[in-house]
């Protein structure tokens, strides 16, 4: 067995399975044997896994393993992707790989070559020779995720199918086999959903996107990711409803269906999509829209197996203005943000709304995890900011906004903000604001039009200055960002929702979803005691995520999320024993209350009709 | 309950016997309150509160350093933690902290010190609530003696002399002030009724030592003067680095000898000044007052000369390198209204305006005795202590390296 770096296996472990490094979402271009290859093992993302494998013991040096080091040219895009959202820089990793294999070839160490069985020469026969593998080491990159509550498992085989033809082929093969199969959008799930030991589906040759302008619609593929698609609206000036940016289109549509902070005016759900296309369980394939086709659009209360595996969403668009902006609207207490959020609801002020905490916004706005504890901090105890209102819309909206709370940090005003974060948090600045006994609150003085000019001169807000927190060597790589408008673009920013990945920067992430009525604050903090309490009483790491209205303010989502570093035994302990506590804590306050509904029952009924799960008729 | 008398109190701390409890003791004057009853001999209990980043003790640990205390005078120290709002901490402390042992003495400093409206709940809260909640600890221990730390600006707004009486009614500039005149009315009350002896002490505005210059905060006085400090900070910096756009939009330049000229206009009225006495000062007129005066009573810690804001500008100016600030009436504003400057500077100076042409004069007769039998006279606060205090609070980083990491 190769030597192992202890520090690069360390890293490796760490890997979250974000799947950001297989989106070109900083346009760096992607790692280059990837869309060749396609397979997860040729992405920085299986290579974190192969390393691990080998530093755990787990994988054999393979065929595919030498290759995938060998495809690695150590050119660094993935340290700008894995950066920008975790914090960490994955080639020292791919050159510890790469060293491995060196000293194992030297030492002219074994290669298992596994050989071809009759179940994948009959897959080849499918999807031709290079788009199937049975070799352990691209098996092992697709056997496990960061979800700490189940071991790896492995599949037998791999599978890329091509198209939908030959998606239903290998469905009728896997029935004819006996063998089970679970499909992979992108290589990546955070909730232990997509493993089996028979054929793993993984879709990333099916890219296919087509725009059908008078339709509003757009088709992908099941290969097609969140960003891609969104990139692919914006270019014409139109915008979906997105999900996590590495997310797949069709596999988040499936799973729990689309939301964001977008879903305040976008729905969720049905909402989302015009049609969808589904091979069957027997191989047949059906669109939803179909009056014989079984019916999915009903929401039933359980949980309840997906209508297949989809090989095409069509996709809603959505007309855009040119004059959207960003807002955020501070509020010192919870209630005075959720009531704010709920009327903005209620009165079709805006597109997307979310109340964000201090934690939330903090991650988002910085580069560094330091910075973004200091931010944290600072925010309620410097500015006397908790919680923020966020949204975007058109100039009447915020016209309207402003009327409403007339201190706002608006597009201009947060992009220096942006801009000068790292002075934004410098300790002399920070005490005298903290002294400050004025009359008004901190960030009311803060967001006054007339302290604009001096809140530049004190943060200097320049792509130096931004990036100026980050390590040297991504010095470069920040600066050109931060010269890029769209990067401190509120807009651009949420509806592509690349920051928001910077949420498990710290730990590992367990999002917990409940949709609620925003209009009983009673019931809201039943539901935000009870995760921090459960939380506490196991010692884990917590913190509100956010809170969106949807339908005209009758009812919002809310995210509170867990955190724990799955690579540490005494915290999986921790979480394994806290999970069993929510799921009926939740279920006997849905039970009680109209409109509460744990997400978790929506899981593979998101092509469903909202109205099943948010109301109770 | 049986109290002692003045006789037997007197014994007990001839003896060493006596102990004294402070609350507040992580503050600025109460952390110098105890460290000086300490040096003189005294047993202390700090009443304390942990912070988020450390426990109570830790943070009075870190202030017995701070002070220099010997080990014998830690030995006398020790720390109970808790809070004046918590009802409960008080039957918790009577029933048997046992670090808390028999008090015979109170020394409440704990107080919230905002001034702005939107704090009213919690300044009610800690100087009307929390006073409560130590009065009823006195009440059922044996203490004798509360010293009871008020302000000068229970005075409420209005010119004049102000003598050492109680203030039963306002009108008030601000919560601080009406709640810290509730508070004394109320000390009153229950210390009668207890048949506990009170003595109010009311400074007017502390400042650091005015011989060494140290402090442990940094508003008051020192606020307007680092906002100053920053402002110049940020337009040097865009001077030098950055060609100095932003600073000629707001008429900021430097001037050939180096220094700074911020253009800001500070109102102030003809008369009145800022009433300034310094820490050390502060603590000598307590430890006299606490040890002749018994039989209690209000007193003024004041300074009977006032510094005008024009003399407080010039010693800034001259000290960090600043031109340009200037005190105007208020008729220069409505000829030529504020800047972003001005405005910005203004409304950090908003809170301190009434107690910086403060037209009261304080009186000072109950104390007159003590002081002239110690020889205590109120320091000038001139241009010397100014320049002391401040290379202080620079090299303290304005209280943001205050202690060691
Ligand atoms: N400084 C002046 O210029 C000045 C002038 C005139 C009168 N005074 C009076 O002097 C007294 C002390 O003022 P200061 O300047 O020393 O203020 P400070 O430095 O802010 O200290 C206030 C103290 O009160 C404590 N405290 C506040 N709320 C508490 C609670 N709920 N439970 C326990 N402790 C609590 C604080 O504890 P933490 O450290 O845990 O927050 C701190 O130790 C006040 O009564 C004030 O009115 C001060
Ligand atoms: S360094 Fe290697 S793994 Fe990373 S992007 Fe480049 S080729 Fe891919």
């Amino acid at each position: 067995m190769p030597k192992i770096d202890r520090s690069a296996a360390a890293t490796a472990a760490q890997c979250r399975h974000y799947a950001m490094c297989k989106i070109d979402y900083l346009a760096t271009g992607l790692c280059p044997s990837g869309p060749e290859k396609h397979f997860v093992t040729y992405y920085p993302q299986g290579r974190m896994d192969l390393y691990r494998g080998l530093a755990e013991g787990r994988v054999p040096v393979t065929e595919a393993l030498l290759d995938a080091a060998d495809t690695c040219t150590l050119c660094g895009i993935c340290d700008g992707q894995c950066h920008f959202v975790t914090g960490m820089q994955p080639t020292s990793v791919m050159r510890a790989l790469k060293d491995a294999v060196e000293e194992h070839r030297r030492e002219k160490g074994e290669i298992v070559r596994p050989a071809e069985d009759e179940t994948l020469r009959r897959l080849r026969a499918i999807v031709g020779r290079d788009w199937a593998s049975n070799d352990p080491a691209v098996l092992w990159t697709y056997a496990d995720d960061p979800f700490p509550l189940a071991g790896p498992q492995l599949p037998l085989y791999v599978v890329l199918p091509g198209s939908r033809d030959e998606v239903a082929a290998i469905v009728r093969l896997a029935n004819e086999r006996d063998l089970p199969y679970a499909v992979r959008g992108n290589g990546g799930s955070v909730f232990g959903f997509v493993f089996t030991d028979g054929i793993v589906l993984d879709m990333n040759r099916m890219r296919g996107i087509e725009i059908d302008l008078p339709n509003f619609c757009a088709a992908a593929e099941p290969g097609v990711t969140s960003f891609e698609l969104q990139q692919e609206a914006f270019r014409h000036g139109l915008r979906i409803n997105a999900a996590e940016p590495a997310a797949t289109v069709c596999g988040n549509i499936v799973c729990t269906g689309t939301f964001s902070t977008w879903s305040n005016v976008y729905g969720t759900a049905a909402d989302n999509f015009i049609d969808m296309e589904f091979v069957g369980r027997d191989g047949r394939v059906f669109r939803l829209n179909d009056k014989a086709a079984p019916n999915h659009f009903a929401f039933e209360h359980r949980v309840a197996p997906s209508p297949g595996i989809c090989t095409k969403a069509f996709v809603k668009l959505h007309p855009t203005t040119a004059d959207e902006e960003g807002l955020l609207v501070p509020f010192e207490g919870f209630d005075e943000a959720v009531r704010f959020a709920r009327e903005l609801g209620q009165r079709r002020i805006g597109l997307a709304v979310a109340v964000l905490g201090a934690h939330y916004i903090a991650g988002f706005l910085s580069p560094d995890e330091t910075l973004a504890q200091d931010l944290k901090a600072a925010l309620p105890e410097a500015l006397g900011v908790n919680y923020m209102v966020f949204l975007t819309g058109d100039s009447h909206a915020r016209e309207a906004v402003r009327k409403m709370s007339p201190a706002v940090i608006d597009a201009d005003l947060l992009r220096t903000l942006m801009l000068g974060l790292p002075k934004l948090v410098e300790p002399q600045w920070l005490e005298l604001v903290r002294g400050y006994q004025g009359q008004e609150r901190p960030y009311e003085l803060l967001c006054r039009p007339e302290m604009r000019p001096l809140v530049e001169a004190a943060l200097q807000p320049s792509p130096e200055t931004a990036s100026s927190c980050v390590p040297e060597t991504l010095r470069p790589l920040y600066r050109e960002l931060y010269r890029r408008p769209e990067m401190t673009d509120m807009v651009w920013l949420n509806m592509h929702r690349i920051v928001s990945a910077r949420m498990s920067r710290r730990k590992h992430m367990f999002a917990f979803l409940v949709y609620l009525p925003p209009d009983n604050p009673a019931v809201i903090h039943e539901i935000l005691d009870g995760f921090a309490g459960v939380a506490r009483s196991h010692g884990i790491d917590h913190d509100f995520g956010f809170l969106t209205p949807m339908d005209l303010g009758k009812r919002a989502i809310l995210e509170y999320d867990y955190y724990v570093d799955h690579t540490d035994p005494a915290e999986r302990e921790k979480i394994a024993r806290a999970l069993p506590e929510l799921d009926p804590w939740l279920d006997r306050l849905a039970e009680r209350v109209p409109g509460v509904m744990s997400l978790k029952y929506v899981f593979s009924q998101g092509c469903s009709r909202k109205d099943g799960f948010l109301y109770r008729v | 309950m049986m109290r002692i008398g003045a006789e037997e109190l007197q014994e007990r701390r001839a003896a060493g016997l006596s102990r004294v409890l402070i609350t507040g003791g992580t503050g600025f004057l109460g952390s110098h309150i105890a460290a000086a009853l300490l040096k003189a001999g005294c047993r202390v209990t700090i009443l304390a509160r942990s912070s988020k980043r450390l426990p109570a003790r830790d943070r009075v640990g870190r202030l017995a350093d701070w002070f220099g205390l010997e080990p014998a005078a830690r030995e006398r120290l020790t720390v109970a933690e808790g809070d004046i709002l918590d009802p409960g901490w008080v039957v918790e402390a009577m029933n048997g902290t046992p670090a808390l042992g028999r008090v015979d003495e109170i020394v409440h400093c704990a107080s919230d010190t905002s001034f702005s409206e939107r704090k009213r709940p919690e300044v009610e809260a800690a100087n009307i609530g929390g006073l409560r909640n130590v009065l009823d600890l006195a009440a059922r221990s044996a203490c004798s003696f509360f010293h009871h730390v008020s302000t000068a600006f229970v005075a409420g707004a209005r010119d004049g002399l102000c003598r050492e009486e109680w203030v039963e009614s306002g009108p008030f500039t601000n919560v601080y002030e009406e709640t810290k005149a509730r508070g004394e009315i109320q000390a009153r009350d229950i210390c009668r009724r207890e048949g506990i002896r009170l003595s109010v002490y009311r400074p007017s505005i502390v400042y650091g030592d005015s011989r060494t210059g140290r402090t442990l905060r940094f508003n008051a006085l020192y606020y307007p003067v680092k906002a100053a400090v920053l402002l110049r900070d940020i337009y040097a910096s865009d001077i030098r680095e950055r060609g100095g756009a932003k600073a000629a939009a707001m008429g900021v330049r430097t001037d050939p000898d180096g220094r700074v000229h911020l253009p800001i206009r500070i109102e102030v009225g003809p008369q009145g000044g800022l009433n300034l006495v310094p820490i050390d000062h502060c603590v000598e007129v307590f430890m006299a007052l606490r040890e002749e005066c018994l039989g209690g009573g209000i007193f003024h810690i004041a300074n009977s000369r006032p510094k005008r804001i024009e003399d407080i500008v010039g010693y800034a100016e001259r000290y960090f390198g600043i031109r340009g600030i200037e005190a105007c009436g208020a008729e220069a504003f409505e000829t030529r209204p504020r800047n972003a400057l001005e405005r910005l500077y203004d409304s950090h100076l908003e809170a301190y305006r009434p107690y910086m042409q403060d037209l009261r004069t304080y009186e000072i007769r109950n104390s007159a005795p003590a002081l002239a039998k110690r020889g205590l006279a109120c320091p000038e606060f001139n241009e010397d202590v100014f320049r002391r205090c401040m290379a202080f609070a620079v090299e303290a980083g304005w209280g943001t390296r205050l202690f060691p990491a």
